[in-house]
């Protein structure tokens, strides 16, 4: 809006300037313009009245400048007169008989305000200028010889060389209209051309990190102009970059939640492993002492609750190991918890929960039950030795709520952001917290710590409760 | 041999038939031109035409105008052989009248008569109120040849004890109807115009006569005439003459006469000019 804007105001304002400076120039050649077109006209009076004045015809000279003088600038306003005077300088003729009278003298005598030359002064062409700006020309008629037969004279009065204002405003009046009308709309083209690619790489630009880069490497403009190009494949570069950044992001949640697997899969063995010692020696009493019913149903119910405890420990791995499109229920918080139970058993750390759900969980279950884990692993590890740990989840139709709390060595913010640095770097140790903050961001919620008066540390975690697809929208 | 007589007797009849047959019926090797100037009408080439086809029809002759501005112009043409008839002023015809036959008179209001006027700017109050007052002043004429337009001013000049070289200037205008545009225009302070052409000028409201005034008439005079050279076939002269004068019996020659503002045309005696040959006589003797 400000181009054109901008530019329709240059336009017309030039051309204003322009109409301006010519009307000065106008003005100024208007003078020596009328001076030249009397000159013209005096010389054909010369020729036209030479014959008549030889034949002392009043008549046809009078006829002559009556027809001659409406050529003159001014005429038609009555501002200039022309005459032929004789050998002694009085009027044969003029245009207008009233004023030049027929028989008076004129040369050596003042004639509409102007003081003329005596008839033996004028030997050339001859202007005597008067005080409002006219002039009186007279120039002699001679014969073939060179007698002076008498005089062409022409009186022209001041207002003739006024410039006519409304004569010369009205081009340029409608010459700025003409370029108003044409240039602006042009302009305005021209800026919405130039204007329209540079907004929509700034568009771009601002949907950084927040949209996907594939998506805004579709929407970035191919420009013609050079330096738009320019601007245009750096950010292309940068998206580039992005997406290479992005994929890296996938593919460490990906090796993370397989680390997170591999982390577990040995406490998991060795919860397998425990019963199966269990199992195996009720068998071999099943074997010896089958017999006795006691024996018999006392083997056969540990037998059971081993089985039993190997099944709910592999069911809980198969979600974690397997890349679930399937949205958050409250059993996966049931089977996080089974999956931590060996580490908090063998730290002895107690463990707590709640769960509250208002509405359906549409968030991916994959990326909760890996936040969960992780926090309740690193929950589990700062407790230490006979510490607590809780977490809680809850959900409305706007928010999925995660927090855990755990006792032991308070976490600070700065401790916080340190680790996640830390993890940032590959530390294969880690990976934890930098992922839950990773997730957070990537769906447009938030991972931090709660500000608590307490000496419990409590980490806090939530998403917008909308499924896959939507999650990228919101953040977008 | 008698084929022969025969013959010759039939060639010789068809061709007398034939002669006689030429005479009767347009004999189109005669032609009247009539000279005028701008007394009246040279401008008025469309009226000439019809007038001339008019009287080509009436006369059985092949008649044209022929236009020149000045009167000299028109008695050159005449007395050299390339006009039969001419329409001029009392005075040339007065200064020629062995060498030219009248023809028949123009009637104005009736009359084979006109007036000189003596006209002013109007409403010029210092104006020129009569003869006298010319001392000074500018004075157009019509023609050196014109009765009313030079002739009569000179006698009332000489009359009122203005000599030539008193009057600031006097200069000719060529023609009737310029004095008027010369006085309108107060080229000139005074003008000398035919009465009956100043009237016309009026009835047809004219600008340049409708800014003027009449301040002196003259007594009447002979008006100007139409004459014929001497040495023209008699009967050319006569079909002219009868035409002329048999044009206000016709409705198309009552049109063509109400453009002239004439009512018609009658031969008259040569005696109406004795007046006119009288201030010529005076006039010569004064210069």
């Amino acid at each position: 809006m400000q181009i054109p804007l901008g530019l329709a105001v240059a336009v017309v304002l030039s051309a204003l300037l322009v109409s301006a400076v010519a009307a000065q120039i106008s003005a100024r050649s208007a003078r020596l313009e009328i001076v030249a077109t009397v000159k013209q006209a005096m010389v054909l009076l010369a020729a036209q009245a030479r014959p008549l004045l030889v034949a002392d015809d009043t008549w046809r000279t009078y006829t002559l400048l009556r027809n001659t003088a409406a050529l003159l600038p001014g005429a038609d306003l009555a501002q200039t007169r022309a005459a032929i005077l004789d050998a002694d300088g009085r009027f044969v003729a003029g245009s207008d008989p009233a004023r030049l009278a027929t028989g008076q003298p004129a040369l050596g005598r003042t004639i509409n305000g102007k003081k003329l030359p005596a008839p033996a002064d004028v030997r050339s062409q001859t202007s005597v200028e008067g005080s409002d700006g006219g002039v009186s020309m007279i120039d002699p008629i001679q014969s073939e010889d060179g007698q002076v037969l008498g005089f062409v004279y022409v009186d022209v009065d001041g207002p003739v060389f006024k410039p006519d204002w409304a004569a010369v405003a009205t081009p340029a009046l409608i010459g700025a209209l003409l370029a108003a009308v044409v240039l602006v709309p042009a302009g305005w083209w021209v800026g919405e051309h130039m204007a329209r690619p540079v907004a929509r790489i700034a568009n771009c630009i601002a949907r950084i990190g927040r949209t996907d880069a594939a998506l805004l490497k579709a929407e970035l403009p191919v420009e013609t102009d050079p330096e738009l190009n320019r601007i245009s494949e750096a950010v292309h570069r940068l998206l580039s970059e992005m997406e290479v950044r992005q994929a890296a992001e996938q593919r460490a949640l990906s090796a993370e939640r397989l680390a997170a697997v591999g982390r577990i899969t040995a406490a998991v063995a060795h919860e397998i492993n425990n019963p199966l010692a269990g199992l195996l020696t009720a068998a071999q009493t099943l074997r010896l002492h089958g017999g006795s019913e006691h024996t018999r149903l006392r083997s056969v119910d540990l037998i059971d609750r081993g089985l039993r405890q190997i099944q709910t420990m592999t069911a809980a791995l198969l979600p974690q190991a397997r890349i679930e499109d399937r949205p958050l229920e409250p059993g996966d918080l049931e089977d996080v918890l089974t999956l931590v139970q060996p580490e908090a058993i063998r730290l002895q750390v107690r463990l707590h929960s709640d769960l509250e759900v208002t509405s359906a969980f549409r968030a991916p279950s994959a990326m909760v039950r890996q936040v969960m884990l992780n926090l309740l692993l690193n929950a589990i590890k700062a407790a230490g030795d006979g510490g607590a740990v809780h977490i809680s989840l809850s959900g409305n139709e706007h928010r999925i709520h995660l927090a855990v709390r755990n006792t032991g060595a308070k976490l600070t913010p700065v401790m916080l952001e340190a680790r996640i640095a830390t993890e940032r770097t590959n530390d294969p140790d880690g990976f934890g917290l930098w992922i839950c903050r990773e997730i957070a961001v990537r769906f447009g919620g938030e991972f931090d710590l709660a500000d608590s008066s307490t000496s419990a540390t409590e980490l806090q975690f939530w998403i917008p409760n909308h499924d896959a697809h939507e999650q990228v929208a919101v953040a977008g | 041999m008698l084929r022969r007589a025969v013959l010759k007797l039939a060639l010789g009849t068809a061709g007398s038939i034939g002669a006689a047959a030429h005479g009767a019926g347009l004999r189109t090797e005669a032609r009247i031109r009539i000279g005028l100037t701008s007394v009246i009408l040279a401008d008025q080439i469309a009226f000439l035409s019809r007038w001339g086809q008019y009287l080509s029809l009436k006369t059985g002759c092949r008649v044209s105008f022929i236009a020149r501005d000045s009167y000299q112009g028109i008695l050159d043409l005449i007395f050299g052989g390339q006009l039969e008839a001419a329409w001029i002023c009392g005075y040339p015809y007065v200064l020629h009248q062995s060498r030219l036959e009248l023809l028949p008179m123009p009637l104005y209001e009736g009359k084979p008569l006109y007036q000189s006027y003596l006209i002013r700017p109007k409403g010029d109050a210092d104006g020129v109120r009569g003869w006298a007052d010319l001392k000074g002043r500018v004075l157009a004429y019509s023609d050196p040849l014109s009765n009313s337009g030079w002739l009569v001013p000179q006698a009332q000049l000489r009359a009122a004890g203005v000599a030539p070289r008193d009057l600031r200037r006097g200069f000719f205008t060529h023609g009737h109807r310029n004095v008027a545009e010369a006085v309108a225009a107060r080229l000139a302070q005074a003008g000398c115009i035919d009465g009956y052409v100043w009237e016309t000028m009026r009835r047809q409201k004219m600008a340049a006569v409708e800014q003027t005034e009449v301040i002196w008439k003259s007594a009447q005079y002979a008006f100007p005439p139409l004459v014929a050279r001497d040495g023209v076939a008699a009967d050319i002269i006569e079909s002219l003459r009868t035409a002329l004068v048999n044009m206000q019996g016709d409705a198309e020659g009552r049109t063509l006469l109400d453009a002239l503002n004439l009512d018609g045309f009658r031969q008259e005696s040569p005696k109406l000019f004795d007046a006119i040959a009288a201030l010529a006589a005076a006039q010569d003797r004064a210069s």
